[in-house]
């Protein structure tokens, strides 16, 4: 393919229409309740770019990131998770009891209760797949009615068994000096969370294109009758795209609170939306893994530059959410568009 | 003047052209047969009369006149009626609301349920056709139900009744009445409009026969005057088909595919398979006859596996294993239904079931995967751009063959193949039964279902019939079909 | 704790209101066969108009009409690409979803100028039914919607089993070829019913907002419209089995409530509601898998 018509490709392509046209509509409200664009955008990507924001930006990406494949992975096998916030909350509070409870050694300190959170994280979504298989109750209800309780069940353990003594805030003590993930190079925001979900992105990718497993998900998420008459056990393999999903979600959920301030503080997991950012990330790559962690990059910089904005510009950070919200309804719209040209 | 008339009509489905230039014209009162084969054009047509599809080309006229009918409801309004082969019957309905819907009596702003019965009762009455008004449609044997779709298109007064190979479901005796009934409302009047392939119909009840092949009218008779061969003739383009070369019958090895006393209920504890036995040696093609919903589905389920651990289904000896037994190649009957994936990609779709073998723990090979679909694909001689498309872009005859390049490839000894040529060209079916024959000198058992007797005769070498989930008769390959026909609508032979 | 106290009947309906409410519009998408997830946004969305035009005016009244009229206007982003364009339902109700939370908070910042909680003396809620001469215990202090609500269903009912346009959205809604076969005009229903959900979306919203309390807090709807699609799962199309299923999530919320008043953490109560109608939601799909099983 020549450059140009690559060029063309990709400006056409659905996922730049879409932002294109949230942006548009976003623009719009902007006008409409008299909010100068003029001042806002540029104080949002000053917000996500600029010096030392930069870097919240990347801590920010990780747990986003970590989030999309908690979404992407179920849903390449046709099940909607839409419970990530239980199964975050869930991961994060099982690490945050391992290393407050456990005296470990260095780095099976910080190793243990990633593997808890994942484990956490995983079991929270897994009840969701004999619902959805045997049961035929939709994953995409289940999830999101198993997350609440999950999410109140963290935030009592962070109250009351595990709460600071004393302080009255609603978080856990710090956790052991042993426990604190690692920071990368010289920064005080990002830590090695963000090679291991990079790697991890990367292990994904790999999975769903080029193994057995990957193949077989995807092939019951495209015809679940056409996987099962091929020998695929459609229902584990359910299972384990829910499972592996959710522990996605947990293993986040689990970085967060091994990272800076080294603590569970009850609802920051949850507050900042990593879920359905997540979600509208990997609905705007439209059905290409690839282009995910390009996705999550682009709205992670919108989320956090969404603050800055209001912090500069005054403008209520809650813009970013119609944004994804107006982008997930385009990305859908253009798909059928799509799919009925090509007919 | 015609009641109803089709002028040079045409329309195309992507590449198949279903219609080509087809002129057919409906006198007042007279009983019109349209025949052909599968895939001639006939549903195609009768669709477009009843406004389901619209013409590319050609017009309609009605009384001479020329009517658009873009929807369903234009036709009603211009006194069509149709009877579909799947009935569009609403189950959790009663009869009478089934009849009377798009159309109900209303008193005080709500339905006159009473008035509503008295009418269909008064309808059932005159043309024959017995229905209780007040009774659930979900719950009704098949019969009656065609009796609710017929009343409904009479209550909406239709001048003009179509109906599409409406005996496919029916036993001889509900077909008899049918046929009475079809003389009582042609006696008032009424054109009827009767899709079907069986010739013996056309000679019982027709008064005019349009014969189709490959979307082109290829014969006009007047069933007074003309005889069945010359309707086949005009139907498949040759007299009488010559029968495939049938193999000498070799010594008889042990089946590889037995079922014995197989016995299946269904969830509500309605029995679809009742002590069946059968046996399927290498180097046969055993066919498997029957109207639609006799327990072909849950007997080719049980023997791919696709029912669980069935017992009573033996693989070379040993049970069949649940899920899906890999020993066993498959050709599904629906293309979309489970035999493709229509977003994966030709390679994709070849490898289902395969993936396993040819990967070494967890990798799966991509670039020997793909070389083995680009060699299937050639040697299939399937038409695509390139084996990294989605299969959904070919067409309907090369998807099949892919799906037969899967199935025919494993390394099983035993074939099922369900309808394997519904809606391909002849072309193609061609092929396909030239594979089902490479197959079976090979000496793998064939168990072949369809609900084309002529297939059927033109391939197996023994043909077992299911009437209501039991195998009621066997018949040599060459039976007649009017011997095969009458075994499978239950009458002792 | 005496369980059948009026006060806590009352709790019941007031917690069941604003559900069945929007389960109503739920249960009518669901009878022509669509499958509106988008209920959680436009109740949310309900109730932030609800409380600004009511804050504007000074009527409760015009609060309710508003929403109404605006969440009819939001529902149509779902039947507009979901109907018309048939772009698939579920993700585009994600969308909304989250749009209707976006720009709730959003707007409630750049109207009222802060985040969080919004009410005010000025704000006024809808009357009692006591105010209006209803002095009977239970429906002393329920808005006028709570009858409202209670008496749709018994219209409902009998609308779809007794009148003509009844018949037909039941007959589009269970077999679609059938029902375009006798002429029916499917995708008008189909549109009509989702529109219908956006106006009894904003019925429910206006409750929430001015007639169980009168303010408006961001993410307030707190996953009653999800509460609403798993009644609607639960009530067979049958809108008395769907006031049963509210129900039964009314007494979890207001026993939460109580619980919580008897020292149990509030994250009981939280969790409370969403536990019990999981629960029926699995005991129901496990009562139907066994009775066809003990047919087979």
């Amino acid at each position: 393919m020549t450059a140009p018509a690559l060029a063309r490709r990709v400006v056409v392509s659905a996922p730049v229409v879409a932002v294109a046209g949230a942006l548009a509509l976003t623009t719009l409200v902007m006008l409409v309740v008299g909010v100068d664009p003029t001042l806002a955008y540029p104080a949002l990507i000053r917000g996500a770019v600029a010096d030392g924001n930069l870097e919240y930006t990347v801590a920010a990406f990780v747990p986003t990131l970590g989030m999309a494949l908690a979404f992407a992975l179920p849903l390449r096998a046709g099940e909607f998770n839409l419970g990530g916030d239980g199964q975050l909350a869930a991961g994060g509070v099982a690490a945050a009891a391992l290393a407050l409870l456990v005296p470990l050694p260095p780095v099976v300190a910080v190793v243990l209760p990633l593997v808890a959170g994942a484990l956490a994280g995983g079991l929270v979504a897994a009840v969701a797949a004999p619902l959805s298989t045997r049961l035929k109750i939709p994953a995409i209800v289940s999830t999101l009615l198993i997350s609440t309780p999950a999410v109140a069940l963290a935030s009592y353990l962070v109250r009351f068994p595990l709460a600071e003594a004393g302080t009255g805030i609603a978080q856990t003590p710090t956790l052991p000096d042993a426990a604190h993930l690692p920071f990368l190079g010289g920064s005080g925001y990002v830590t090695i969370g963000l090679p291991l979900i990079v790697v991890l992105t990367g292990l994904w990718l790999y999975a769903d294109g080029r193994t057995v497993t990957g193949y077989e998900i995807r092939a019951t998420g495209q015809n679940r009758e056409f996987a099962r008459y091929g020998g695929v056990r459609v229902d584990r393999v359910a299972a384990v795209a829910l499972a592996g999903g959710g522990a996605f979600a947990g293993l986040s959920g689990a970085l967060i609170v091994l990272g800076p301030p080294y603590r569970f503080v009850d609802g920051a997991l949850t507050a900042p939306g990593y879920t359905f950012t997540a979600v509208a990330a990997v609905l705007l790559a439209s059905a290409r893994p690839v282009v995910v962690p390009l996705t999550v990059a682009l709205l992670t910089v919108l989320q956090v530059g969404g603050q800055g904005m209001e912090r500069e510009a005054g403008v209520p950070s809650q813009l970013t959410q119609i944004v994804q919200g107006l982008i997930i309804v385009i990305v859908a719209v253009l798909a059928t568009l799509q799919a009925r040209r090509r007919r | 003047m015609y009641a109803a008339e089709l002028v040079e009509v045409t329309k195309r489905f992507g590449p198949v052209l279903a219609n080509d230039g087809i002129d057919l014209a409906v006198a007042r009162g007279e009983v019109h047969a349209v025949v052909g084969e599968n895939g001639a054009g006939k549903s195609t047509l009768m669709s477009i009369l009843y406004g389901l599809h619209r013409p590319d080309a050609g017009e309609i006229r009605r009384d001479g006149r020329t009517v658009a009918l873009r929807s369903p409801a234009d036709a009603i309004r211009h006194g069509l009626g149709m009877v579909h082969q799947r009935f569009r019957l609403f189950p959790g309905l009663t009869v009478a609301e089934n009849v009377v819907i798009g159309a109900e009596p209303v008193r005080a702003g709500r339905i006159d349920r009473a008035a509503a019965a008295r009418k269909v009762a008064a309808l059932s009455e005159r043309y024959g056709l017995r229905a209780d008004p007040s009774a659930l449609v979900g719950g009704l044997p098949v019969g009656v139900r065609q009796r609710v779709e017929i009343l409904r298109a009479l209550y909406r007064e239709a001048e003009i009744l179509i109906l599409d190979e409406p005996t496919a479901v029916l036993t001889p005796g509900e077909t008899d009445r049918l046929f009475e009934v079809l003389r009582t409302v042609a006696a008032t009047g009424v054109s009827i409009l009767l899709v079907t392939h069986k010739l013996s119909e056309v000679m019982a009840i027709g008064d005019r026969v349009t014969v189709l092949r490959q979307g082109r009218v290829t014969g006009r008779f007047t069933t007074a005057e003309t005889n069945a061969d010359e309707l086949v003739n005009a139907m498949i383009g040759r007299s009488l088909a010559p029968s495939a070369p049938k193999r000498a019958r070799p010594v008889r090895e042990d089946p590889v595919l037995e079922v014995r006393d197989l016995t299946i209920h269904d969830a509500d504890g309605v029995a679809r398979l009742s002590e069946v036995s059968l046996s399927v040696h290498p180097g046969e093609i055993v066919g498997l006859a029957g109207v639609a919903g006799s327990g072909q589905r849950e007997l080719i389920d049980s023997v791919t596996g696709l029912r669980g651990a069935v017992p009573g289904v033996f693989l070379a000896g040993t049970p069949v294993l649940a899920g899906r037994d890999p020993r066993v190649a498959y050709v599904p009957e629906d293309r979309h239904g489970r035999a493709t994936a229509p977003g994966m990609s030709v390679a994709e779709n070849i490898l289902m079931g395969a993936q396993r073998e040819l990967s070494s723990r967890w990798t799966l090979p991509t670039a020997a995967v793909k070389r083995r679909a680009r060699d299937l694909v050639d040697r299939f001689a399937i038409s695509a751009a390139s084996v990294d498309v989605p299969i959904s872009a070919l067409s309907g005859g090369n998807a099949q063959k892919a799906v037969l390049a899967r199935e025919l490839t494993r390394p099983s000894r035993v074939v099922v193949a369900e309808e394997p040529t519904q809606g391909v060209d002849v072309g193609v079916r061609e092929r396909v039964h030239a594979l089902l024959l490479a197959a079976r000198d090979d000496g793998a058992a064939v168990l072949l279902q369809s609900s084309e007797l002529s297939e059927l005769r033109d391939l197996a070498d023994r043909i077992l019939v299911l009437y209501e989930g039991r195998v009621v008769a066997e018949f040599p390959g060459d039976a007649t079909e009017t011997d095969i026909g009458r075994a499978m609508t239950g009458a002792t032979a | 704790m005496n369980v059948f106290e009026w006060s806590f009947l009352a709790g019941v309906l007031t917690a069941t209101a604003p559900v069945l409410l929007a389960a109503l519009g739920g249960l009518l998408c669901q009878v022509v066969g669509v499958f509106n997830i988008a209920l959680e946004g436009q109740l949310l969305w309900g109730a932030f108009v609800a409380v600004v035009v009511s804050d504007l005016t000074g009527s409760a009244w015009a609060g309710v009409a508003g929403a109404v009229a605006a969440t009819v206007l939001f529902s149509a982003l779902l039947s507009i690409p979901a109907v018309g364009l048939r772009a698939d339902p579920i993700v585009i109700a994600v969308g909304l979803n989250l749009l209707a939370l976006g720009l709730t908070a959003f707007l409630m910042r750049q109207i009222f100028g802060s985040g969080g909680t919004y009410s005010s003396p000025d704000l006024t809620g809808l009357p009692d039914l006591g105010e209006l001469g209803l002095d009977v215990p239970v429906l002393r202090e329920q808005s006028p919607l709570v009858p409202v609500a209670l008496l749709l269903v018994v219209v409902m009912a009998t609308w779809l089993t007794r009148s003509r346009s009844g018949l037909r959205l039941r007959a589009a809604g269970q077999h679609l070829e059938a029902a375009e076969a006798v002429g029916l005009p499917v995708a008008a229903y189909r549109h009509g019913v989702t529109l219908a959900a956006g106006a009894l979306c904003g019925l429910a919203g206006a409750q929430l907002s001015l007639g169980n309390v009168t303010l408006f807090s961001e993410g307030m709807s707190a996953g009653r419209g999800w509460i609403a699609v798993v009644a609607v799962m639960l009530s067979g199309v049958l809108p008395y089995r769907l006031l049963l299923a509210c129900l039964l999530f009314g007494v979890a919320e207001a026993f939460g409530f109580r619980l919580q008043g008897a020292g149990l953490p509030q994250q009981a109560a939280d969790a409370a509601p969403y536990v019990i109608t999981l629960a029926a939601l699995v005991l129901a799909a496990l009562w139907r898998r066994k009775r066809s099983h003990e047919h087979a």
